[in-house]
């Protein structure tokens, strides 16, 4: 296994042996531009800057000699020998901070009942952590394979503490151990902060968050910066869930709206039950996004979290209401069980 | 403070846009006089994203060495005589076709791209056009010298391009260029840099230089490597209009969705030659036309509706039909050639026995129903010394120019007939598509120049068939039309290879 760190943006992407950067790099959401897949079209060409890399399969058509010579190689069909730090030609973004990746101990401070699936769990670190609201740890669980990502749902300035919002997945060892296991006092080895899911604070659009589940922690961190900060752009927040229950902070939002003109709360509930005499909207969240901004999205930014259909559904309504890629950012919640999603991509979007 | 390091988009973007004039002394509708006329509404040019960042110092470096390695391999092909290497004489006819039928088309392109990069106000669409013009340039150039070889050696070669022009079945992928060079720059692009580059191109290209790897032809595989590398670029251009298009303004987005109906449909029409050549005229198959469809169009094709889908476009209007014909096409293709071989500048042959059997197995729906008692019936009058040869003139469609011998998909044993009157002339078509696209635009179609009207008319060369053929049309007739048994072709095929026989013998006697 090796790391390979991709700039200008400096995501790593870890690469198993004999794995082509671009396979590992598009599984773990690192987007690089590509098109044919198999060495014959050049659209995927980087250049090394440090490491040693296999070459492997590219055409000489595609990847020309005086690139070899320069050390420039296809993703596609590049293999890393060694660890390696590329050059590709992505954008990074403007309000990208680029806080470094660093390790901490978090302990276990209190657990919190959200709703009947997730829980509250707030940690103290060990040193303070630097991040952007919408970013997300990784966290290593005792006798479990493989980190666990979670999104931060504390704002940025509570910079000692940690908090997360775990939905327990069926049958999911991670989440199991989260909810079943860990106790008060209990440390875990967590990393961060990771991910390109970040307020674009630098442009001027009125802001959606589409929240689902437990995908409510990022846009939660977000939003809390934001009114922290004084920002005085329109700020919409739904919320999906499924009933009453389900439906956590729901005060906490409904004060902020109180508090902030420019900050609104719209939580839905798409099966709510007879108990909890739900007058707010009924259906799915993008639903309740078309109906609050009568189908018009154009003029804003919009951040969406949370499980994959919930995107898929919101990136629809989004684009029929005339909001597109470029305004458009996402974190999508999946599990060890979403895996390969399969099937035939287009190249028509890059992220979405 | 050491200055920030630029990214690759702003190093292109200094490089290249921000050359962009300003328009001071003239009226920007003057200068660009046909940007609105089609209904397209751009509201904002710098939404355009580049879809690659290259500068021409590095495409000249770049395509420089393509040529360089390129013209190195045709050299070893024609040193090491790499014409006898090919499968056998009969792939020789889809070079053929190949070469008149579509190298042409990489001409038209390279023109249509010139002259609708100069009418968009955006200059990021500009320079990209420019680029895949002189692209297009080069892969003509470039297929007429990987090509040419063959014309030492084969007939039928020698005047693709005055033919390209009149005729009859190249007046089918000849048209499709004429019309979407003849529409507006932003149908041209849905056309040719959607349409064509991005969902069609798998489904022309790839047969061809998969074809050209299974049957020995290395010069033109080596083509097609190095045209496969200009390809992304072309690709994605398609889809960044696409997706300019629809996300400029909602009005654009019907008038992009009849675009997309009607250039799918003129498509698959052209691929219409490449099903045929893909199923009879390899000698060594790569894969069935209909594996090949179901793959590039209904796979690959329903990925990329699947996402359009998002932004209100639909699945082109007759997808349905093109995906039940994927079963006939290439047999009633054939079938048509075929009976017209006379008349057309390569040979064409029954399949034998073991090729039938392969068409079965590929085609169990259709083939053995209904085409297979129709080529053995062909090949027992072969067999008697009566091949047959259709001495009439075959009905054209208006749009696809194509003869009308298409079936009903219901009924593959009912020609397919539609009609349209306009202005008190009646109009045939091959297919509800080709019969909606006159419709919609019936003043551009009367005009079509229709090879069998042109000669019922006197236009081409006189009354007589051999005025028309070895006149108008520059065939030689009896070496480059007719049957593949019997002719010339195959003559030297066998000639070349009992020679290497008996020098083998020679040889070994030595």
């Amino acid at each position: 296994m090796y790391q390979v760190t991709v700039e200008p943006t400096g995501d790593v992407v870890e690469v198993e042996e004999g794995q082509s950067i671009l396979d590992a790099s598009l599984r773990q959401g690192v987007w690089l531009p590509f098109a044919c897949g198999h060495g014959t079209c050049a659209t995927c060409k980087v250049q090394v800057l440090e490491g040693d890399v296999e070459i492997g399969n590219a055409s000489p058509f595609a990847l020309m000699d005086v690139e070899r010579d320069e050390g420039k190689v296809l993703a596609c069909c590049a293999i890393p020998e060694s660890d390696l730090v590329i050059e590709a030609d992505i954008d990074v973004d403007p309000d990208f901070l680029g806080y470094a990746v660093e390790d901490f101990e978090a302990t276990l401070t209190s657990i919190e009942v959200l709703s009947p699936t997730i829980r509250g769990l707030h940690f103290a670190l060990d040193h303070p952590m630097q991040f952007q609201a919408g970013q997300y740890i990784n966290v290593v669980l005792p006798g479990i394979e493989g980190a666990r990502a979670f999104s931060i749902a504390n704002k940025p300035s509570d910079n000692g503490v940690l908090e997360l919002h775990v939905r327990r997945v069926p049958e999911g060892a991670g989440t199991g151990y989260l909810h079943d296991q860990l106790r008060v006092g209990d440390s875990l080895q967590v990393s961060g902060p990771y991910g390109q899911f970040f307020t674009r604070k630098s442009a001027p659009e009125d802001l959606i968050f589409i929240a689902g589940g437990s995908g409510l922690s990022s846009p939660q961190s977000m939003v809390l910066d934001l009114l922290e900060q004084g920002d005085t752009r329109n700020i919409t927040l739904l919320q999906g869930a499924r009933n009453l229950a389900e439906l956590y902070h729901r005060e906490l939002f409904t004060q902020l709206a109180r508090q902030h003109e420019n900050f609104t709360y719209v939580p839905a509930l798409d099966a709510p039950q007879p108990e909890d005499n739900w007058d707010g909207f009924c259906g799915y969240v993008h639903e309740a996004a078309v109906e609050h901004f009568g189908g018009q999205f154009a003029g804003h930014k919009a951040y969406l979290c949370g499980p994959p259909p919930m995107i898929d559904a919101a990136i629809t309504a989004l684009m029929q209401g005339r909001l597109f890629e470029r305004d458009i950012y996402m974190e999508r919640f999946l599990t060890a069980a979403d895996g390969a999603e399969g099937g035939v991509k287009s190249a028509l979007f890059r992220k979405i | 403070m050491s200055p920030k390091k630029l990214s690759l988009k702003e190093k292109y973007s200094l490089l290249t846009r921000d050359l962009e004039w300003e328009y001071s002394y003239r009226d920007y509708k003057e200068i660009f006089p046909q940007e609105e006329f089609e209904g397209i509404k751009i509201t904002d040019w710098s939404k355009w994203e580049d879809p690659f960042r290259l500068t021409m110092d590095a495409y000249w470096k770049y395509q420089a060495e393509k040529e360089k390695k390129l013209y190195a391999i045709f050299d070893a092909f024609a040193q090491n005589n790499g014409q006898l290497n090919v499968a056998d004489a009969r792939y020789v006819n889809a070079v053929k076709l190949f070469l008149t039928g579509v190298s042409p088309l990489e001409y038209q392109a390279y023109s249509g791209f010139a002259q609708v990069g100069r009418q968009f106000g955006g200059v990021g669409a500009r320079v990209a056009c420019q680029m895949q013009s002189l692209d297009e340039l080069r892969h003509v150039q470039t297929q007429i010298h990987a090509m040419s070889h063959y014309n030492k050696f084969f007939d039928g070669l020698s005047e693709f391009n005055h033919m390209h022009d009149r005729v009859w079945y190249l007046s089918v992928p000849k048209s499709f260029f004429d019309d979407a060079r003849s529409a507006g720059p932003f149908e041209y692009m849905v056309a040719i840099g959607f349409s064509f580059e991005y969902v069609l191109t798998n489904l022309l290209f790839v047969p061809f230089m998969s074809g050209a790897a299974y049957n020995g032809d290395m010069a033109t595989v080596t083509f097609g490597f190095s045209a496969q590398s200009d390809e992304a670029r072309h690709m994605t251009l398609g889809l960044e209009i696409i997706k300019f298009l629809l996300e400029q303004h909602p009005d654009n987005v019907p008038i992009v969705q009849r675009w997309i109906n009607k250039w799918f449909w003129r498509g698959t029409r052209v691929l219409t030659l490449v099903a045929m050549m893909m199923d009879y005229m390899l000698p060594n198959r790569v894969m069935s036309w209909k594996e090949a469809f179901e793959v590039y169009f209904e796979e690959a094709g329903g990925a990329l509706f699947k996402d359009l889908a998002r932004y209100g476009i639909e699945m082109p209007v007759y997808a349905e039909t093109a995906i039940a014909e994927k079963e006939h096409l290439s047999h009633q293709a054939w079938s048509i050639f075929y009976n017209y071989t006379h008349a057309a500048a390569f040979h064409t042959w029954m399949p034998n026995e073991r090729e039938m059997d392969w068409l079965s197995e590929k085609y169990p729906n259709t083939f053995d129903r209904y085409y297979r008692a129709r080529f053995e019936h062909w090949r027992e009058m072969e067999r008697a010394g009566e091949r047959f040869y259709n001495p009439t003139l075959p009905m054209l469609c208006q749009t696809c120019q194509i003869p009308m011998g298409f079936t009903e998909m219901d009924n593959p044993t009912l020609i397919a007939y539609r009609q349209s009157v306009f202005q008190g002339e009646r109009y045939n078509f091959c297919s509800d598509g080709c019969k909606d696209i006159f419709d919609h635009e019936p003043q551009k179609y009367v005009q079509s120049w229709l090879p069998v009207h042109q000669i019922f008319q006197g236009n081409c060369g006189g009354a007589e068939m051999e005025d028309v053929l070895a006149g108008y049309y520059r065939m030689n007739l009896g070496t480059d039309n007719l049957d593949f048994h019997g002719s010339p072709d195959e003559q030297r095929w066998n000639h070349w290879h009992n020679l290497q026989t008996a020098a083998e013998q020679m040889k070994k006697a030595s």
